[in-house]
């Protein structure tokens, strides 16, 4: 079974410190999960984080499929998302996505072989006065025009 | 000239200015909190922030006053919830709030924890925001060092903890009690109300949700007075608004403005106009659950009750344009995917409802429209109305059957 290491186990305890009940941190542990497995929960964590927070199986698994950000499938190395929602999907998001997609030669939700790039196709990141907007790792790219596309997936390629 | 009024964006707008807590206090900023903490009652508090008329910037527009007096003064603990879990498309003024002067709503956040006998708060931001969520806790820590959280804050007897609780991708965590299940730990679907959160929320007990705007409001109406606050605005309608204006327009961005100004003015005078010098074709006035509104119909106050009288919704103050090239029925699509893909599918009508809304209009969007198809768009939304637990349902077929009701022609052009 997979397990934290001990400077991580000191996070969680900091973290139970933080709420009333045990339970209330699954949450912000499943966002360790993230941050240690390249962005995604594998399955074999769910009885760990089950026993940790002290709920049954079934409830992580109930939180792990509601949420969007929650995903089995480890990501790329950098990951992309690019907003297709209103406004963006009005000034340009629709394009913007459809050059990612070629230029990576992946559809949103996929990886690229290599492992280097992932794609998302994501509902409103809130800055949209600066739609069309993508966000790479936790940075966003904003007023991106579809043309210049494959430019920035060189360069991301090439780092 | 339609200018901003600067209440919240004072600091913000003013050069050199970056968010610090050194940079807060130099402005004046925790003022509020001292004075607060010297000499005066949680209930004095409440009573102020109750004859300033303050309404909640959420979406809603509830009397946050009035929202924090029905907080039982006999159980503990209480909750004090700030939610940051800003998602609805066109809207992003908690974002600029948070990232460029955080400790502004955290000021009035400690004010409202005090006010409602909270000793630990929760901010709860949407899981993507990562570098805002970073701000938020930096700006926790220097507060932690300088006395002005934790035990004992400035010597008043009062403490109080904060944290920042992270979101992990659902637009209906921002309904409060689809947040405060989200906060437990838990898939966030909202709750039967009543009871409400007042009586029970976080954890079964007393709490408070507050939007960030909303508590943004609160340092400066403690300091100056409700009557300084109701000065701006219109009757009902008090103080300032953030206006985020994105779409099609010349000067997107974020600008504030007191409530009941001309909508129209805010449009062409600060956000410029439609780019490109093209002409309107349609405004959605409050983010993407509001109703949309032709151009002939946007020469009305922005304020909550003039917005509602137009058949629209205030909501987040989220002004979208959109150009003459602009396909209705494409911006009618965008809007229901949103909706379909966010519906928490605990309710059947909204559950399918968003599902029958969205099939119908991309029938349309892909020239396979008939005038049945077009009638059963209305009769669809109609039968959604004020059938789930939770406002989400309205808000995916109000604006689906504004589309179809105002710009039928743009439908037509779509039929097969």
């Amino acid at each position: 079974m997979p397990g934290f290491s001990s400077a991580v186990m000191k996070e969680v305890e900091g973290i139970f410190q933080r709420y009333p009940r045990k339970e209330h941190a699954l949450l912000p542990l499943i966002h360790l999960v993230l941050r240690e497995n390249k962005g995604c929960v594998p399955e074999e964590w769910d009885q760990v984080l089950a026993d940790m927070v002290g709920v049954s199986l079934n409830h992580v698994r109930g939180v792990i499929t509601f949420y969007d950000m929650l995903q089995r499938e480890p990501r790329g190395k950098h990951h992309i998302r690019v907003c297709t929602s209103i406004p963006c999907g009005l000034c340009g998001g629709d394009k913007v996505l459809e050059r990612m997609e070629d230029a990576l030669g992946i559809h949103a939700g996929q990886t690229t072989p290599d492992g280097m790039i992932s794609l998302e196709e994501v509902q409103c990141i809130a800055a949209c006065d600066k739609a069309p907007l993508i966000q790479v790792d936790d940075h966003f790219a904003q007023q991106v025009d579809p043309d210049r596309v494959e430019e920035v997936v060189a360069a991301m390629r090439r780092k | 000239m339609l200018k901003e009024t600067l209440l919240l964006a004072k600091n913000i707008r003013t050069d050199g200015y970056d968010g610090s807590l050194e940079a807060y206090r130099r402005a004046g900023g925790y003022t509020a909190l001292e004075k607060v903490m010297k000499s005066m009652t949680p209930d004095q508090v409440i009573e102020v922030v109750k004859a300033s008329g303050l309404r909640g910037r959420g979406g809603a527009g509830f009397p946050t006053g009035m929202k924090w007096g029905f907080i039982p003064k006999d159980r503990k603990p209480t909750y004090m919830v700030c939610n940051a879990d800003e998602a609805e498309p066109g809207t992003f003024k908690d974002h600029f709030l948070i990232n460029n002067d955080p400790h502004l709503f955290l000021e009035g956040m400690i004010l409202g924890s005090y006010a409602i006998g909270c000793n630990h708060g929760y901010i709860y931001i949407r899981g993507r925001s990562v570098r805002p969520a970073q701000r938020i806790n930096e700006a926790i820590e220097y507060l932690y060092k300088a006395g002005l959280l934790g035990k004992n804050i400035l010597g008043s007897g009062f403490s109080l903890d904060l944290t920042v609780h992270r979101g992990a991708g659902a637009y209906i965590c921002g309904e409060e009690t689809a947040l405060l299940e989200s906060l437990e730990g838990k898939r966030g679907q909202p709750r039967v109300k009543p009871p409400f959160p007042a009586t029970h929320g976080y954890n079964a007990c007393p709490t408070s949700v507050n939007n960030v705007e909303t508590l943004a409001c609160v340092p400066f109406i403690v300091k100056e007075g409700a009557e300084a606050f109701k000065k701006i605005g219109t009757p009902n309608n008090y103080g300032t608004r953030l206006v985020g204006i994105s779409g099609h327009a010349a000067k997107p961005g974020i600008y504030e403005v007191a409530m009941g100004v001309s909508m129209k003015q805010i449009i062409n005078d600060l956000g410029g106009g439609v780019r490109g010098g093209k002409k309107l074709k349609a405004v959605i006035p409050g983010g993407s659950s509001s109703n949309v509104l032709r151009p002939e119909e946007i020469d009305i106050p922005f304020d909550f009750d003039s917005v509602a009288k137009a058949g629209s919704m205030l909501g987040t103050a989220a002004l979208m344009l959109f150009d003459e090239d602009t396909d209705i029925v494409e911006l009618a699509y965008r809007t229901i995917l949103f909706y379909n893909h966010e519906s928490c599918g605990q309710c059947t009508p909204c559950r399918e409802g968003t599902f029958w809304l969205r099939n119908l209009v991309r029938d349309f969007r892909e020239n396979l429209g008939d005038s049945q198809k077009l009638e059963r768009i209305g009769r669809v939304s109609q039968q959604m109305f004020g059938t789930s637990l939770c406002a989400l349902n309205d808000a995916a077929a109000g604006p689906i059957k504004a589309f179809v009701t105002k710009y039928p022609e743009e439908f037509k052009k779509h039929f097969i």
